[in-house]
């Protein structure tokens, strides 16, 4: 950073500074009233857990549009032997979005082997996801409340099924600040491919204050909006700009209080975030090894390894909360397999397999996997039966999800689904549990994690979800 | 639990058509909470040097603290805060001129009586009844489809702003109004009140009854919420945990709502209709076409296809104008069950039409199922002159936008879990007061606004003991100072730029955004950028209000999320905000503006550029050392650097 700039001392380093050589009594007190002055003037400054964390960073890998649990990570010989045949009634029932009462069982043309010390069984979709197994605690008792897109999408980020509530990622923020001050705490990484149907409301903040909204990453050499200067406007110019304000500002009433205080700190905060963040996005200081490692470079893993391996950077450097996405536009272009599960999840797999492998060894390298928690999955599952012949409709009843890292005990599974995959019958797992389990591992309780909003104490977990004790 | 048991067994015996006996009782400890009480007629303390009402109920709170006011603001200050207060919007330089050079006695009310007949006191203050009706033109959820005839809701509660309907009528009209005249546009806009909560669609099989559901639940929590201040939504699944509403107070609300469905009334002319039967057909068989040949694609071609489809689908043709509204269906009334759980597959036992029980006798029946017109009912209850709620929600919003926190400072919430007045007594007086004036806006914005409590300065020398006693200004020992909300934001930028139009009224505007941004629409063809560029530059409150996309710029500065009912703004600092404000488009669009406006009103002279620059943003000449800065700066530095810092300066963002 140039040497002429200067930014807005923290009052806590001030203090820090200042009192050095004095008594550690009198600035432990000092030290305290300034934590929580300096809340006021951050809000985004880190703040104390409820209890002792395992994790204090989470990566979700969300494969959108619902990958199929049949043909990943939940073998079902009895499919196969009923396939064409209709649902035996002993199952029971379930309702979908678009296949009827008359549709026929398909089963799948997948092969499964066990893999690791644990002897987890994977298909042969995921060959370098199946190396990892031993770090992977497999939950295959998954279920939801909405069999559709959107209020299914919405319940996995926020746990509520209509919008206007906080994603876990604002509310991990809002629980514990930012650990980065010149990177966004919370980033989304959307599929290049186009949005997907609960659109923007499910990554916001909802009724938090906007300080915990996310940033949205996107494609192309411009990932941050608004951090790059316009494109007539050179950066001396714009930096004399800078000190203009802070020098007007000063001048202006009221300098010292704490609002205006905290606005001077914004600025420097943005300041430090233009100078310091473009490095993070040039991923030509990794080595060689790294970027073939997570397919970088290449098709059909390029795209995904990329945002696969910025998570880490980024993760790396203090970011609390990133949601890497596969899947994006037109149902077919996510994990949305209505009319060919097979053609599809083929696709989608070989986009993200390696990558997904790379990242959870990269961060096991790394010594980042033991605080970093990330989780695998979609907003559903998908039918045991078919939907024209060779497609699958959405599932919320039974599906598969993972978690790793981040304090979980991986090279286990959690519950099961019945002999056809269509519901989950042992210690089933609600998405509030998923939530309660990701909140526990970085040290919030989910009660304590609350906002005050029209009357209520509302929460991620809004009724009380259950820590999935098995893997913590 | 064992209510839930003993509920089902009743229903499953008694007949679903006809009203039950209501069997809840509501104890006088339930019954005694503040908001439930009947108002009081409170005296008016006898404070020396209290002019007005309001100032005696403050002062005498205050002097129980040893507080008092702060010293009257400057003249300079006031009128700034009256034109963003009133209209949102920066007084011009000739306007403070004219304000200050008024040294009349009858100068301050002159100008609260002006800018309460503006127009753009309409526009500031139906923003705010925008936000708690939480108004939105599209769907949200997937589709997001848009609702092209919304816009006229919009400017119904413009217009009622602007003529000062009694706020009874007010909320008459939305929550009756197609019963009251079906054939009435006006009447029937307002009624689109009902429907402008979020609507979830999907493909494929139709979950008719969630769905319906869903729309109840929507119609049924923004009246707890919107016109009680109580939270009634959280008796949708069990009684409320806090306050004496029983689930079945929640359905029977809900009753009120069972045959309201979604009808337009079309204003088309017959040869506008015939125009758009036909363009809609040859769009359906172009449609028809793509299909066709989708079926012979494969994988990502297939894919691509779709979205073209998709494309072509988002862009069907324009239906003639209509108005966005709802009717009773008789036929299709919804039976209303208590609902376990609020799954609206657990049916418990059928309830019918009656207001809050906590609020009426015991023994009040239900309204029979056949009441012609029940939401008239509601109405009627609603806006009575004793209801212990509804006056005193309204009063206390107002209080609460003018001095950025109501006297209850939990605007939509009135219950237990909200705060208590933190001046009930004066919160009772003014509820009278705005009853007694017809239900009236405008005599309570005056009768604030001349208060020494409004016109006293944001910096008081009892600093120190003011914030030991009272951190949050809640008594009110000096004016609280706030940041300009998003809109005021954008609004003052267009207007010191010299760029705003002040255009009111008609269908909404779409402004072009970041590209990347319109990408995260799932049909980013629905961002269709109004062609007019100079429509670009008109209020925040004429712009498209998408669920899915809101301006960056909006956002950032603490605009609601047009979900959930919005009572109070957050004013949260943050970086995105300062690189919003330095790198964003429209901040830097602005800033060209305003240089482009320096030269042209100052000439060449920096000193009178840096002179008219902040007599725009802030309202004052700079002091010598801020001049002295700009001057320094401009000498090497170019003017629209100079116009962005302006817009970026805590003067400029905040009001004293």
């Amino acid at each position: 950073m140039p040497e002429h700039v200067r930014l807005t001392k923290n009052r806590r380093d001030f203090l820090r500074d200042a009192f050095c050589g004095f008594g550690s009594l009198a600035f432990a007190s000092l030290l305290a009233q300034e934590q929580a002055r300096a809340g006021k003037l951050n809000p985004l400054a880190a703040k104390p857990p409820h209890f002792a964390p395992k994790a204090r960073a989470v990566i979700f890998l969300f494969m959108a549009g619902g990958p199929s649990h049949i043909e990943t990570f939940d073998p079902k010989p009895l499919l196969n032997q009923l396939h064409g045949q209709k649902r035996p009634a002993e199952f029971g029932e379930a309702k979908y979005q678009f296949v009827g009462a008359d549709a026929k069982l398909l089963g799948t043309k997948r092969t499964f082997k066990k893999y690791g010390k644990c002897g987890m069984e994977v298909s042969d979709l995921l060959p370098n996801i199946a190396t990892c197994v031993d770090d992977i605690a497999l939950i295959r008792s998954c279920y939801g409340d909405m069999v559709v897109h959107s209020a299914a999408q919405y319940q996995l980020m926020t746990g509520r099924i209509i919008p206007g509530f906080p994603n876990m990622g604002s509310w991990l923020v809002y629980g514990l600040g930012a650990e980065t001050d010149s990177l966004p705490a919370y980033v989304v990484m959307p599929d290049p491919d186009g949005a997907l149907e609960a659109g923007q409301p499910m990554y916001t903040q909802g009724f938090l204050p906007a300080v915990y909204q996310p940033t949205m990453l996107r494609a192309g050499s411009k990932p941050i909006l608004n951090l790059d200067l316009p494109p007539d406007v050179n950066y001396t110019t714009r930096k004399k700009t800078l000190d203009l304000i802070r020098e007007l500002n000063q001048a202006g009433p009221n300098a010292e209080s704490d609002e205006f205080f905290a606005r001077m700190n914004a600025y420097d905060l943005a300041f430090r975030m233009q100078m310091e963040a473009p490095a993070v996005f040039d991923l030509k200081t990794e080595s060689p090894q790294t970027l073939e490692m997570y397919g970088v470079g290449r098709e059909p893993t390029d795209d995904y390894g990329r945002r696969c391996l910025l998570a880490r950077r980024l993760v790396e450097r203090g970011v609390r909360f990133v949601c890497v996405v596969s899947g994006g536009g037109p149902g077919n272009l996510q994990w949305d397999a209505h009319d060919d599960i097979e053609e599809n999840h083929i696709r989608m797999a070989a986009q993200t397999d390696q990558p997904i492998a790379a990242l959870l060894k990269d961060l096991k390298q790394r010594g980042l996997l033991e605080s970093t928690l990330v989780l695998w999955g979609g907003e559903f599952g998908r039918s045991p039966e078919a939907q024209g012949g060779k497609g699958r409709d959405h599932h919320n009843l039974g599906f598969s999800m993972w978690l790793a890292g981040g304090g979980i005990k991986g090279g286990q599974i959690v519950g099961a689904t019945d002999a056809i995959g269509l519901r989950a019958v042992e210690n089933p797992v609600h998405f509030r549990d998923i939530h309660t389990t990701i909140l526990h591992q970085l040290g919030l309780n989910q009660h304590a994690l609350s906002y005050m909003h029209q009357g209520r104490r509302e929460r991620l977990t809004e009724v009380e979800g259950h820590v999935i004790q098995q893997i913590v | 639990m064992c209510f839930w048991l003993f509920a089902l067994v009743v229903s499953s015996f008694s007949p679903l058509s006809a009203a039950s006996a209501v069997t809840e009782k509501y104890s006088a400890a339930e019954r005694r909470h503040w908001a439930f009480q009947p108002r009081s007629n409170p005296p008016v303390p006898k404070i020396a040097g209290a002019s007005n009402p309001i100032d005696a109920f403050l002062l005498a709170r205050l002097q129980k603290e040893g507080l008092r006011f702060a010293p009257p603001a400057s003249r300079l200050t006031l009128v700034r805060r009256v034109y963003f207060d009133l209209t949102g919007l920066p007084p011009s330089p000739a306007e403070i001129d004219a304000f200050l050079q008024d040294r009349s006695p009858k100068a301050w009310e002159k100008l609260i009586d002006r800018l309460l007949a503006s127009p753009h006191y309409a526009e500031r203050w139906a923003q705010h009844w925008l936000d708690v009706v939480r108004f939105a033109e599209s769907d949200g959820f997937e589709y997001d489809a848009h609702r092209p005839n919304a816009w006229r809701y919009r400017d119904y509660v413009i217009d009622s702003f602007r003529t000062d309907k009694p706020y009874d009528q007010f909320l008459t009209e939305q929550l009756a109004g197609d019963e009251i005249d079906p054939d009435n546009p006006v009447l029937r806009t307002a009624a689109g009140f009902q429907r402008l909560g979020p609507l979830r669609k999907n493909a494929g099989n139709q979950e008719v009854a969630s769905s319906r559901n869903e729309v109840l639940t929507e119609m049924t929590n923004l009246i707890g919420s919107g016109l009680l201040g109580v939270t009634l939504g959280c008796a949708r699944c069990h009684d409320h945990k806090f306050d004496p509403i029983r689930q079945t107070d929640y359905y029977r609300i809900q009753a009120y709502f069972a045959a309201v469905h979604d009808k337009d009334l079309s204003l088309a002319t017959p040869e506008q209709e015939k125009a758009y039967q036909e363009a809609k057909a040859a769009h359906e068989a172009e449609l028809k076409r793509l299909r066709q040949t989708m079926e012979k694609l494969t994988g990502e071609e297939k894919g691509r296809m779709l979205q073209k489809i998709r494309n072509l689908e988002e862009t069907p043709p324009e239906p003639p104008p209509a108005v966005f509204s709802v009717l009773n269906d008789m036929s299709k009334m919804s039976p209303i069950h208590v609902l376990a759980r609020g799954d609206y597959q657990n049916k418990g036992p059928r309830v019918f039409p009656r207001p809050l029980g906590v609020l009426i006798p015991d023994n009040t029946p239900e309204l029979p199922a056949t009441t012609p017109n029940p939401r008239t009912q509601l109405a009627k209850w609603i806006t009575d002159p004793s209801h212990p709620l509804t006056a005193r929600v309204m009063v206390n919003r107002i209080w609460h936008y003018h001095f950025g926190q109501g006297i209850v400072r939990t605007p939509n919430d009135f219950g237990r879990m909200g705060t208590r007045p933190s001046h009930p007594e004066l919160l009772d007086y003014l509820a009278n007061e705005f009853v007694n004036q017809g239900w009236r806006m405008k005599p309570l914005h005056k009768m604030i606004l001349m208060s020494q409590a409004y016109q006293q300065s944001s910096d008081s020398p009892l600093e120190a003991l003011g914030h030991e006693k009272d951190p949050e200004v809640t008594l009110l020992w000096k004016f609280p100072r706030r940041r300009l909300d998003a809109e005021q934001i954008r609004d003052a930028m267009l207007s010191i730029a010299g760029r705003l139009n002040p255009k009111m009224g008609g269908p909404s505007v779409i402004v072009p955004v970041d590209q990347e941004l319109v990408n995260l629409l799932y049909k980013p063809s629905q961002w269709a950028v109004t062609k007019d560029p100079s429509e670009h530059d008109r209020r925040s409150i004429y712009l498209l209000h998408k669920r899915n996309l809101r301006l960056p710029l909006m956002e950032v500065f603490d605009a609601p999320d047009l979900q959930l009912s919005c009572a109070r703004r957050e004013s949260s600092t943050h970086a995105p905000q300062a690189l919003e404000l330095l790198n964003g488009p429209f901040a830097n669009e602005m800033a060209r503006s305003l240089a482009a406006r320096l030269d042209r009103e100052a000439g060449a002279s920096r000193e009178k550029q840096v002179d008219l620059a902040f007599r725009l943003a802030t309202g004052r000449l700079p002091n010598p050392k801020e001049k002295a800065a700009a001057l320094a700066f401009l000498k090497t530095q170019p003017l629209r650097e100079f116009a962005l810092a302006i817009l970026n300066l805590n003067a400029f963002l905040y009001v004293n």
